[in-house]
């Protein structure tokens, strides 16, 4: 399968079972050392998470530090970090998709997949900061025998209900179908022989009988058909062009939680853009991590290139500055509009009690993505990664600011407080990370990270360019 | 206005592989070039197999356009009005309540939830639409020659006609001819 007259950065000029194996070597193998290692610390903080919660919910919300100004915590601070690191996802899948950007083929799955358990550890946070978490049922508008008590469907409280659920559920079914044809591929491999499974006891056949009858179910009965690839090119294309607008809505929703307040530094129309800026470039830091990682963990450097990381690196160096350029103009802004109040929360967040935190977020969000100028600091991807890391400790803090520092020194001096976190605070933000990296470390063993029927599609079209066709 | 026949064979289209003959081929392109000659053979029962999909086989195989956008568009539609008459019953008709001196139905600031549940519903008919369409759900169906989900290409001819007629259709393409049952 020559490929020398596809000149194609991204070809990999592997037969395609080749590609299989590669690409399925993870899931078909047991795991190393490493990955358990990984696993069992990230599996303790997620129970030592669900301790806590537990513990808060016998106990109450106040043994966290939030108090009467500042009651949006870490809980929405996750909330916020967590959605933002999920929209990055959908970004990939069905913004690159919808412009036909060749190099989201290698990196969209492991993203989707990201969208996913990110939005699911965000759900989670404001659920626990109900205070009364039993009663989750009244945010959904049924008929009900309480008088019934409806919601108020003018509270940007109940938009976020709607639009996170959506969201959570539009993206699950795109990334399951996008599984679709890699489920099948995984059923047939046993038939086929390819499979790189051995079971050496009775008890490993069965199990492996079982997961091919699971995989049979996941499947659907995906043949490859000609006239059913035919209706999920389409499908494929509706939902990438359903998810645009949609995330587009779900990160405005977001930040209508605070702008539809009249709380100054919340109350402002820049904040929709800045919160989709600001998702694009934190979402863009955790991919750039996990692909990183992913890559040289599992032998994938043929499928994620150089250039790969390269184009997300940009990304980043992009949205970086877009990210910039919002908070010049809020400040601007607030300078220019000769409104007290609004200048003098920007005064507080310079000077005040959280002014190192202020000071943290400028220093950490907008100073690393410009390593990229320098080739040498760009080709080094300990250095990427480093950055990545940095930047999404930066993006957490700024939630910090946005969240706290305007609602810490409200109207009345006579209720102004500082939000000091506990050391319950401190393990829920730690029990956040450990359930996502729990899930996301599940999922490379469990799914293959890359949509290999997609990077074979790619691998088609070059060949048919190499030959003279289309 | 396309008639009903069209929309039926734009709907439904797939079939199961129950007669006639599977031909396994080399490539991809080899794939493509079989079905434009079964097609034009005038072959009405056909498919075609492969682990992906190939840029230009629906118009090889002469497929009707897919209805799966217009799905979209009713499932849009009906998530959009159902959501309206819905909050519409709960904030006009079973209990009005003025929240913020905004009235008892204020579009502008429904509008979100409007939006939302539309894209939920377009989502989801999109889906089931897909599903219906390709037939899917049959989980014990299996590809006509096995590596069809990974390395190998196929074309499956449902017509009953002599294995000569389907070597001459194909000419020089065809590797392996395998009639079914």
């Amino acid at each position: 399968m020559s490929l020398d007259a596809a000149k194609n950065a991204y070809t990999i000029g592997k037969p395609y079972a080749e590609i299989d194996n590669d690409i399925l070597s993870p899931v078909e193998g047991f795991p190393e050392k490493t990955w358990w290692t990984w696993f069992i610390i990230s599996l303790t903080g997620l129970l030592v998470y669900l301790g806590v919660i537990g513990y808060s919910f016998v106990k109450g919300l106040g043994i966290f530090g939030i108090n009467s100004p500042v009651s949006w915590g870490v809980y929405i601070i996750g909330l916020v970090f967590w959605l933002e690191i999920g929209h990055a996802g959908t970004m990939i899948s069905a913004i690159l998709y919808l412009f036909r950007q060749r190099w989201r083929t290698s990196i969209n799955r492991a993203a989707e997949a990201m969208t996913i358990f990110a939005v699911m550890t965000a759900a989670l946070l404001p659920l626990i900061h109900l205070g009364r978490p039993w009663m989750v049922n009244w945010l959904f508008p049924y008929p009900n025998d309480r008088g019934p008590v409806w919601n108020n469907f003018n509270s940007p409280l109940l938009w976020d209900v709607y639009a996170i659920s959506t969201y959570f559920t539009v993206s699950l079914f795109f990334w399951y179908m996008g599984l679709l044809p890699d489920f099948a591929a995984m059923r047939d491999r046993a038939v086929i022989g390819r499979n790189q499974f051995k079971a050496k006891t009775a008890i490993g056949e069965k199990l492996l009988e079982m997961r091919v009858w699971l995989l049979k179910v996941a499947a659907l009965g995906w043949v490859g058909s000609g006239k059913a690839w035919h209706h999920y090119e389409k499908m494929v294309m509706l939902l990438a062009a359903l998810a645009t607008p949609l995330v587009m809505s779900v990160q405005s929703i977001l930040s209508f939680d605070f702008v539809t307040s009249v709380i100054p530094g919340w109350h402002s129309t820049i904040l929709p853009i800045n919160f989709i800026t600001g998702s694009i470039y934190s979402g863009f830091a955790m991919v750039l991590s996990l692909v990183i990682v992913m890559r040289s963990a599992f032998n994938m450097k043929a499928y994620i290139t150089d250039r790969h990381i390269d184009n997300l690196g940009w990304v980043m160096l992009f949205t970086g500055m877009l990210v910039f350029f919002g908070y010049f103009v809020e400040l601007f802004m607030a300078y220019y509009s000769a409104n007290g109040f609004e200048q003098y929360v920007w005064t507080y967040r310079f000077v005040g009690e959280y002014a190192w935190a202020f000071w943290l977020t400028m220093v950490t969000i907008l100073l690393p993505p410009h390593i990229m100028w320098f080739k040498k600091l760009r080709n080094n991807h300990t250095l990427l990664f480093i950055m990545t890391v940095i930047i999404n400790i930066g993006m957490w803090f700024e939630r910090f600011v946005i969240v706290v520092t305007p609602v810490a020194r409200d109207f009345l001096p006579s209720s102004w407080r500082l939000y000091v976190p506990t050391v319950w605070d401190v393990l829920v933000v730690l029990g956040e990370f450990a359930m996502f990296f729990t899930f996301f470390l599940l999922f490379v063993r469990v799914l293959p990270s890359i949509a290999f029927t997609e990077v074979k599609m790619d691998e088609a079209g070059d060949l048919a360019k190499g030959k003279g066709h289309h | 206005m396309p008639s009903f026949k069209e929309i039926k064979e734009g709907l439904f289209s797939y079939e199961e592989v129950d007669s006639g003959y599977v031909v396994r081929v080399k490539d991809a392109h080899d794939l493509l070039e079989a079905a434009k000659k079964v097609r034009d053979a005038g072959i009405n029962r056909f498919d075609t197999f492969a682990p992906f999909p190939i840029h230009g086989m629906s118009e090889a195989m002469g497929l009707k356009r897919s209805w799966l956008p217009f799905i979209t568009l009713i499932g849009g539609i009906t998530g959009f009005t159902a959501n309206i008459s819905y909050i519409g019953y709960i904030t006009l008709i079973d209990w009005p309540i003025i929240y913020g001196g905004k009235g008892f139905f204020n579009f502008p600031s429904m509008f979100p939830l409007f939006f939302e549940i539309m894209i939920l519903f377009a989502s989801l008919s999109t889906v089931g639409g897909f599903m219906a369409l390709s037939g899917m759900g049959s989980i014990n169906r299996k590809p006509p020659i096995s590596e069809a989900t990974s390395d190998g290409f196929a074309i499956w001819i449902g017509d009953t006609i002599p294995e000569s007629e389907v070597k001459k259709i194909l000419g020089s393409l065809a590797m392996e001819i395998r009639s079914v049952n």
